[in-house]
């Protein structure tokens, strides 16, 4: 069996894997939200969270964040905003 | 950025109590300039309610199509619905039950050149305002009738309403409603609306356009906007919480272009909210009518 | 103008085209429907709008609608249709919205007697629509003041921010007298409404004043209204500090202005100690029954009112003061008697009444003229 050749070696390191940051800023003005727990529940990549007890809701994924807009277009009280970012 | 840093706090965000501040809530938002700036807010309505949504899906409409607001008039008549225009910087007018759409011809004859969009519930617009719907739509005035559809009389506790589905409980149907609930857009065709299209605020972006649409257009423009109430027909029926039934409003509902693809048989069948647009036809409006019969009279040509 | 034989209800038809009158909704109801007729054809001549609404809370909402959106507004109707309007009547009160409502009164209750008069709506005028609430209403003797009053009243609705009633009746509205209506060019009101935006606005403000100017929608003041009761903004409200001022105002306004809107006329004479005290149709039967008094020597005062409400309390009292005894004759059971009676004593008020279509007569007056 002929072995195999070498392979040459990369000169320059292999490309750094793309990290995909949120697409979308979220701010959420506490004293408008009535914590009906919509924008929670149907959040797709479940980036807000809401502990029973707690009155509003918290971000704790920002960085999925797909800015679809579900959130701010369906809250009752306009309390959640999402900024498309660049 | 921590979770922390994304809520603002009740001190930074208030000058005085409640009120709302410039802060860069309205900077960041173009359509929150539709909202009053020196209103109370949050706004009066329950935890979770659709009616929110649909103020939502309304001020983005209207900044959509680049209306001044002086330009814009709100009339609303009585119920958990009207309690909308105030929250909003136009032209609103507070009306009694269900007459908003006799005030709203008034007001539209006065000054056609605003746009009149009247702000109903489904008690307020059908029940003791069945009448004036009917009328405004016969004479095809160039008003939006906006009717959110929450199936009860909620501000005064949820008594039974012309929507309430066949069965359903509420407080003055302790045994089930057995009155036949009306189909709002096909009354609204019947009588001669010349745009009528159904929604559900689980379809909020769907509502933003017909409600884009609506107001455009020149003539008696229907929306109906569904959204049952979980405090008070929910709960009596026992359809869970507001993100419950946001749910069960995807779940429940069907495209207009599904339901017209069923048979017959299934056509019948059917139990789910059909949304969609089911009617965009023009017929001379009534002002502009009434502009022409007095260009006859002036020029002698009777 | 030339002098024409001229119906009542038409002169109100013209006194409201001279006021500046631009839009009127109403729905047909015998004694009335002339004034809709004639509104119909006139107001396209002069760029105005009509409409026949379904019914009439929609007629009442309309000009409320209308007059919000800068025009000068009207409706006409009878017993039963004023009924239906009470609501809105209320609602134009208290969110203090100008318009005029005609009410060609007729025999009643129900459905009464269509084509009969009666004075039987006197106190629906001031009570009813629900609440405390002021209101101003008129009521002419002739057809020539059936046109000079319709132009006070669209005047007194925009001075104070009021829905006035044109209180007429069937007999007043159906006789045709020869009249020469005015010049309407010289019949000018003024303007109390803004009319250029730019100022700061706060729509009902308690100070200074008691009538805050009105900005019509739509020309550069955004403002709420609303029937629930409100802050000086515009904005519902429960709080005690700003309820009581508003109300305080609203119902004070009137009667702060009672020498500008009690519009009467006295025809004393000096040593009479009985009186007779009218409105409407019913005065013309106490005219004559006064002519042909005083023909016959006696000494009798006639006080006419031409403002109903605010019931001229100081007059009256003054009237009640000289003479011994008031006679008023009307056509129902004693409604403005009630008023009289409150501010002179029940034994100084003789009622002398007719609910049943007909007139009261001059001997009936006479009769009761003798004791």
């Amino acid at each position: 069996m002929p072995e195999a050749v070498p392979q040459a070696q990369p000169s320059s390191p292999p490309p750094a894997p793309v990290k995909k940051g949120p697409r979308g800023e979220v701010t959420i003005y506490a004293t408008w939200c009535k914590g009906c727990r919509i924008c929670v529940e149907f959040c797709p990549p479940k980036v807000l969270a809401m502990d029973p007890g707690e009155d509003h809701p918290r971000v704790v994924l920002p960085e999925k964040c797909t800015a679809c807009h579900f959130c701010d277009t369906h809250c009752p009280d306009l309390a959640i905003v999402v900024r498309k970012l660049a | 950025m921590s979770d922390q840093q994304h809520i603002l706090d009740a001190a930074a965000l208030h000058a005085e109590e409640a009120l709302i501040p410039q802060s860069d809530w309205f900077e960041r938002n173009e359509t929150l300039q539709k909202l009053r700036k020196n209103k109370k807010f949050p706004t009066i309505w329950c935890s979770g309610c659709g009616i929110g949504v649909v103020m939502g899906a309304l001020i983005r409409a209207i900044d959509h199509l680049g209306l001044k607001n002086d330009d814009v008039a709100l009339v609303a008549g009585i119920g958990c619905t009207a309690r909308m225009p105030v929250y909003m910087d136009f032209n609103t007018l507070h009306t009694t039950h269900g007459r908003a759409l006799a005030f709203a011809t008034g007001l539209k004859i006065a000054r056609p050149d605003m746009k009149v969009i009247a702000i109903m519930g489904d008690g307020d617009a059908l029940a003791i305002g069945g009448n004036h719907f009917i009328h405004a739509a016969r004479r095809n005035l160039g008003i939006t009738a906006l009717v959110v559809n929450n199936a009860i009389y909620g501000m005064t506790g949820g008594q039974y309403s012309p929507t309430t589905p066949l069965g359903g409980r509420a407080t003055t149907a302790p045994y089930g409603n057995i009155e036949p609930p009306f189909p709002i857009c096909e009354l609204a065709i019947t009588a001669g609306a010349t745009y009528v299209a159904r929604s559900t605020v689980y379809h909020a972006l769907e509502l933003d356009k017909f409600l884009a649409e609506a107001i455009a257009k020149d003539g008696f423009s229907v929306v109906e906007a569904v959204s049952y109430c979980h405090t008070t027909y929910g709960r009596l029926n026992k359809l869970g919480t507001a993100a419950d039934m946001m749910r069960a409003l995807k779940d429940d509902s069907i495209s207009k272009t599904a339901y017209d693809a069923l048979t017959p048989e299934q056509k019948a069948a059917n139990t789910k909210i059909v949304r969609g647009k089911f009617v965009d036809i023009d017929r001379p409006q009534y002002t502009a009518s009434y502009a022409n019969l007095v260009t006859r009279v002036q020029t002698g040509d009777k | 103008m030339t002098i024409k034989l001229m119906q009542g209800n038409e002169a109100i038809g013209w006194g409201a085209i001279a006021a500046g009158c631009r839009f009127y909704a109403g729905y047909p109801i015998t004694p009335s429907t002339e004034v809709a007729e004639i509104l119909s054809r006139e107001l396209p001549k002069v760029g105005g709008k009509f409409i026949q609404m379904e019914d009439e809370i929609a007629s009442m909402a309309a000009i409320i609608g209308a007059s919000v959106g800068g025009l000068k507004s009207m409706t006409a109707t009878s017993g039963p249709g004023f009924s239906l309007m009470q609501e809105n009547i209320g609602y134009a009160a208290m969110t203090e919205i100008p318009c005029v409502v005609v009410d060609v009164q007729r025999l009643g209750p129900s459905t009464g007697q269509p084509t009969a008069a009666s004075q039987g709506d006197v106190m629906q005028a001031r009570w009813g629509t629900h609440g405390d609430h002021p209101i101003i209403a008129l009521s002419p003797v002739s057809v020539r003041q059936s046109f000079d009053l319709t132009v006070r009243a669209f005047d007194f609705s925009e001075k104070y921010r009021t829905p006035v009633i044109l209180l007429t009746d069937e007999i007043v509205g159906h006789m045709r007298e020869p009249v020469e209506l005015p010049d309407f060019e010289t019949i000018r009101l003024p303007e109390y409404r803004l009319t250029q935006p730019g100022q700061e606005y706060i729509a009902f403000r308690n100070e200074p004043g008691d009538v805050p100017q009105m900005a019509s929608f739509g020309i550069g003041y955004r403002y709420h209204i609303t029937g629930l009761f409100h802050d000086q903004v515009g904005f519902p409200t429960q709080r005690l500090d700003e309820i009581d001022p508003w109300l305080e105002r609203v119902n004070t306004k009137l009667e702060k202005h009672l020498d500008d809107i009690r519009l009467l006329e006295e025809d004393d004479q000096p040593g009479a100690k009985v009186a007779i005290l009218s409105y409407g149709a019913s005065a013309r039967t106490g005219r004559h029954a006064l002519k042909l008094a005083r023909a016959a020597g006696k000494k009798v005062d006639m006080l006419t009112l031409l403002t109903v409400w605010p019931f001229p309390e100081a007059q009256v009292e003054a009237l009640g003061d000289k003479v011994e005894r008031i006679i008023v004759p009307e056509m129902n059971l004693g409604q403005l008697a009630y008023e009289v009676e409150r501010v002179v004593g029940r034994r100084k008020v003789r009622r002398v009444t007719r609910a049943n279509g007909e007139m009261v007569t001059p001997q009936m007056v006479l009769d009761a003229l003798e004791g």
